[in-house]
């Protein structure tokens, strides 16, 4: 026991040492790099290691007899989430999310010290010492406070009361709900039934699942499946019109939403926020081929009202593309992903 | 034959009486329906000699129906179709609506519980338990029969807002609705009748046979209840889903289609298991409340089992409520993409992060209570050094299921974001991340029962040992299996992503069926280290009852304007368009506003209930008191 604590306390000591560098700059913040795709389940397992190593701290601590304050582990480890959130995830987390997992955390905190009577008398001791304790010392802690804290909610108050330049927050709509249906070149569609005409197999059928098996691979590699080259020139069929999409994307569509569709193109950072990654598990995978085939074709101007703000400059597409080349163009975005329409069968 | 006899046969036919007042009407209704049915073709033949029947086709079953209804009226922002009255009638039709909901809900429920408890009391060994259990069911009701008043007033209150100021939509609907609006009316009567003679017929029919039949009244009772609240579901799901009638409006006949909708059954789940949650979250505030307000160990002892009593109810509710959730925004989604994505991904998307910090304030507070409830007993030290990894686990579970898909930020940090999507909250901000979050978190609930249910405990079979190993293999699985399946979501097609939220819940279900049966097991003669000291639980315990409730409460006010705006601008959806000056969505900071101000006002007019009864009991004979459950030896076991 006292062995893998030992551990976790190592573990824990170099975890907060390159944390810690890494606020300071010391430490590149990409020694332990946080990998793509896979990043969600890094964090958390991070956050576990963190967890573990702290906890074998405490034991070594306490078994050598220099226990360290209830309180102040508190405090500080809710202290040390905040500044892994701020400092160790890249891209920066915005404020509005850290705030959130902020109170969130510090519920967690209190929920961990007052969950029996002993740790919650260990955990208040320190502040109810501030607030009747005789001491000199606390005597002066309470001054102090006495001083602090209007100070520290005036300077709140002027910083919130303060006009400010910045640009106001914006709740922007990232996925605004579709029409029932859509005309483009004179046709109706409807969202919920219809299909992408060129999803079809050998026989000239609608297919998903013949075309789910040869898509590219997901992850890093996004490798193709065997014998579904799309530019082999005997590509017949769901392929081939995977062939024609890729073309119409890259003479269209590619100068914004990037080579590997992560939208990342040319042009893409002249804009704010950049084109839509379709790479992104949050994007195309997520929703279904005809919603896609309505924002391609209507663009950010066909953005209903709750799409507010509407700050899209995608193109109305149906005005420069034919309706087929569309759909092709939709087959490409899944093929080239990795990802699969949603259906709702 | 005696007196005895006697009473019997009068209990059996008061019994018979009511099972026949429960079905005649749906014995009124069977000609009404046929009636109906036929009575457009009767109607036709009889003006033109020649039969000119006109037909329609129903907008959800796609059949062909006999037009029997005029369409949906075309309304106008005008004083005919919406008089004003210098305030928002929306607003006014909102508040009426959310507290007859609450009244609803809590009287719904509370026959449930006490139907539960009564059963246990009278299937208990133990006498003493018995009569804590009859006592318990018994002051469970009484707190109902004042709110069920107050329900009544405020279902009178709802129908006259409804006809003040929609006239011309109440109109519409109760139309549509007319065939069984006569059952709904008299299912009421029932209702009443049977929970006032369940009520004070309590005494006269404590013992032996009459007891079975007094139980057997609060069974009638539940399914008069259930099918009330079945038939005012109907209207809500014919307003978001509607069927039975044309694109015009025009109802065709069959009163089966209007009420059976696309999402009927869906809701009438998740109202059955959100009302039951709801109750044992109220009944669990009052016991808080009392107990925080008692004045002797007795009532202190007394009010803490009771809480814990309507906690553990209540939970046992919540615990397959999100899946009833999920199950309907399925249905939601199959319904209308476009419905769906309203609700999850656009418009009212962020309402939904508020309803997932409500979801996990529930957990969390269900948790932190059983926690605390270890304190009473004695060998529960040895689990409370390993909280904080339940803690940990909590948090996790919870920070992964509310990320926001749809992140509020200011165009800076979305420039350093680089694009909408970020590649670590994007991930947890979908359905996959937040199924594996609310598992997690659900299985953690289920550890802190089994915990519970075995701190002052020491199994004493011989395979114990094996037992705790196998326990702890099985939740170590069960979370592996859980935060797998919500990895491996990533890598599949939607539709069968959607479908693994079943492996999922079947993980999280297994661990609280096969691990609370073992623990059962294993703890059957165990040795006890001491008894549960009820009332020696700290203060917070009883704060986080309270908080339990006014989360439901505040969820129940949040899900219900969720469910209702998400018609947008439509009174019944695609049929009856709302032209009203309102109609429009208001601002998340409105709706939790009005949100907030209707738990308010239910809190308050509950606490005037709350009074009420504890006025009853101050009345009570000596007698009577003398059988307060507080007041008997509290015994050993009790959860």
């Amino acid at each position: 026991m006292k062995a893998l604590m030992s551990v976790g306390a190592l573990i824990g000591v170099l975890g907060l040492l390159m944390l810690i560098g890494m606020i300071f700059g010391v430490v590149p913040s990409n020694t332990v790099r946080l990998v793509e795709g896979y990043m969600p389940m890094q964090v958390l397992s991070e956050l576990a290691v963190f967890v573990a190593g702290f906890t074998g701290l405490s034991y070594l601590a306490n078994s050598m007899g220099m226990a360290f304050p209830r309180f102040w582990q508190g405090v500080l480890f809710w202290a040390f989430v905040q500044m892994y959130l701020k400092f160790r995830i890249y891209p920066p987390i915005p404020f509005s999310v850290r705030a959130m997992y902020g109170v969130v955390s510090f519920v967690a905190v209190f929920m961990w010290v007052s969950a029996n009577e002993e740790d919650w008398k260990k955990f208040r001791q320190p502040i109810l010492n501030v607030l009747d304790a005789n001491t000199g010392f606390h005597k002066a802690l309470r001054t102090m406070y006495l001083i602090l804290v209007p100070l520290l909610i005036g300077g709140f108050s002027f910083v919130t009361m303060k006009p400010s330049v910045d640009e106001p927050i914006e709740l922007r709509t990232v996925h605004p709900a579709p029409p029932a249906s859509t005309k483009v070149h004179g046709k109706t569609y409807t969202l919920q039934t219809s299909q992408n005409p060129y999803r079809v197999n050998l026989e000239g059928k609608y297919d998903q699942a013949y075309s789910n098996k040869l898509i590219v691979e997901q992850g890093m590699g996004r490798l193709m499946a065997p014998n579904a080259n799309p530019w082999d020139e005997k590509a017949e069929g769901y392929l081939k019109y995977v062939r024609e999409g890729g073309e119409i994307f890259f003479q269209n569509c590619h100068f914004c939403h990037g080579d590997n569709l992560n939208g990342r193109g040319l042009h893409a950072f002249a804009f704010n926020p950049i084109p839509a990654n379709f790479t992104d598990p949050g994007t195309i995978a997520q929703l279904q081929e005809t919603f896609i085939f309505w924002r391609v074709a209507k663009g950010g101007i066909g953005l209903p009202n709750e799409g507010f703000p509407w700050a899209s400059v995608m193109p109305p597409w149906e005005q420069h593309l034919t309706t087929d080349e569309i759909w092709k163009v939709i087959l490409f975005e899944y093929w080239h992903t990795g990802y699969y329409p949603r259906t709702w069968d | 034959m005696g007196s005895v006899t006697r009473t019997k046969l009068m209990s059996v036919m008061a019994l018979c009486a009511m099972i026949g007042l429960l079905l005649m009407p749906v014995l009124v209704a069977i000609p009404a329906l046929a009636s109906d049915g036929g009575a457009p073709a009767a109607d036709a033949k009889k003006e033109g000699g020649e039969a000119k029947v006109e037909k329609g086709k129903d907008v959800y079953y796609k059949t062909e129906g006999i037009v029997s209804g005029p369409p949906a009226p075309k309304t106008t922002d005008s004083e005919k179709d919406y008089p004003r009255y210098n305030f928002e009638s929306r607003v006014l039709l909102w508040f009426a609506n959310q507290q007859h909901l609450y009244y609803g809900s809590f009287v719904l429920a509370v026959p449930i519980f006490c139907m539960i408890i009564e059963f246990m009391g009278v299937v208990s060994k133990d006498k003493a338990l018995a009569k804590r259990y009859d006592q318990l069911a018994y002051d469970f009701i009484k707190i109902s029969l004042t709110a069920y008043s107050l329900t009544a007033i405020l279902g009178g209150i709802l129908i006259f807002t409804f006809l003040t100021l929609y006239p011309a939509f109440f109109q519409y609907l109760s139309g549509i609705f007319r065939p069984v609006m006569h059952i709904y009316a008299l299912m009421f009567v029932a209702e009443s009748g049977t929970l006032y003679i369940y009520y004070y017929g309590w005494d006269k029919m404590k013992e032996g046979f009459l007891k079975w039949i007094h139980l057997s009244m609060s069974v009638v009772l539940n399914v008069i209840g259930t099918i009330l609240m079945f038939l005012a579901n109907s209207w809500i799901g014919f307003m978001m889903s509607p069927a039975g009638v044309d694109e015009q409006g025009r109802y065709l006949g069959n009163i089966w289609h209007v009420i059976h909708t696309a999402l009927w059954n869906p809701l009438n789940l998740h109202r059955i298991l959100g009302n039951m949650a709801f109750g044992g979250g109220v009944v669990a505030a009052y016991a808080a409340y009392r107990f925080l307000s008692a004045k002797t160990d007795e009532e202190r002892a007394h009010y803490d089992w009771m809480g814990y009593i309507a906690m553990a109810l209540g939970v046992s509710f919540l615990i397959p409520l999100p899946f009833a959730g999920y199950w309907l925004m399925r249905e939601v989604y199959a319904y209308r993409q476009q419905m769906g994505i309203t609700l999850m991904g656009g418009l009212l998307a962020w309402l939904f992060i508020i309803q997932a910090t409500m979801i996990g304030i529930l957990f969390l507070s269900t948790n932190y209570y059983l926690w605390q409830a270890l304190g009473r007993m004695r060998g529960a030290e040895k689990y409370q050094r390993y909280i904080k990894y339940l803690v940990f686990l909590l948090t996790c579970g919870f920070l992964v299921f509310i990320t926001p898909h749809t992140i509020v930020m200011t165009p800076a940090e979305l420039k350093a974001m680089g694009g909408q999507q970020h590649p670590v909250l994007g991930n947890y901000g979908v359905m996959s991340a937040k199924n594996g979050g609310i598992n997690v978190i659900i299985t953690t609930t289920v550890l802190s029962f089994v915990w519970y249910m075995r701190g002052n405990k020491v199994s004493t079979v011989s395979w114990s040992k094996f037992g705790n190993i196998f326990m702890g293999c099985f939740f170590f699985f069960a979370y592996l299996n859980i935060i797998m399946l919500a990895v491996y979501g990533y890598y599949i097609p939607a539709n069968v992503r959607v479908g693994l939220s079943v492996p999922q819940v079947a993980t999280t279900l297994s661990c609280l069926f096969f691990m609370f049966a073992l623990n059962s097991v294993m703890m059957k003669g165990a040795k006890q280290m001491g008894p549960i000291e009820w009332g020696k639980i700290s203060a917070r315990s009883q704060y986080a009852l309270i908080m339990l409730a006014t989360a439901f409460t505040w969820m129940m006010g949040l899900m219900g304007y969720i469910r209702s705006s998400v018609r947008l601008f439509w009174h019944v959806n695609e049929i009856m368009r709302d032209n009203s000056p309102w109609a429009y969505t208001h601002t998340v900071g409105f709706a939790a506003n009005m949100i907030s101000a209707n738990v308010l006002f239910f809190w308050i007019s509950i606490m005037f209930v709350f009074w009420l009864g504890a006025l009853a009991a101050k009345k009570a004979p000596v007698e009577a008191k003398a059988a307060v459950p507080g007041r008997a030896a509290a015994p050993a076991v009790g959860h």
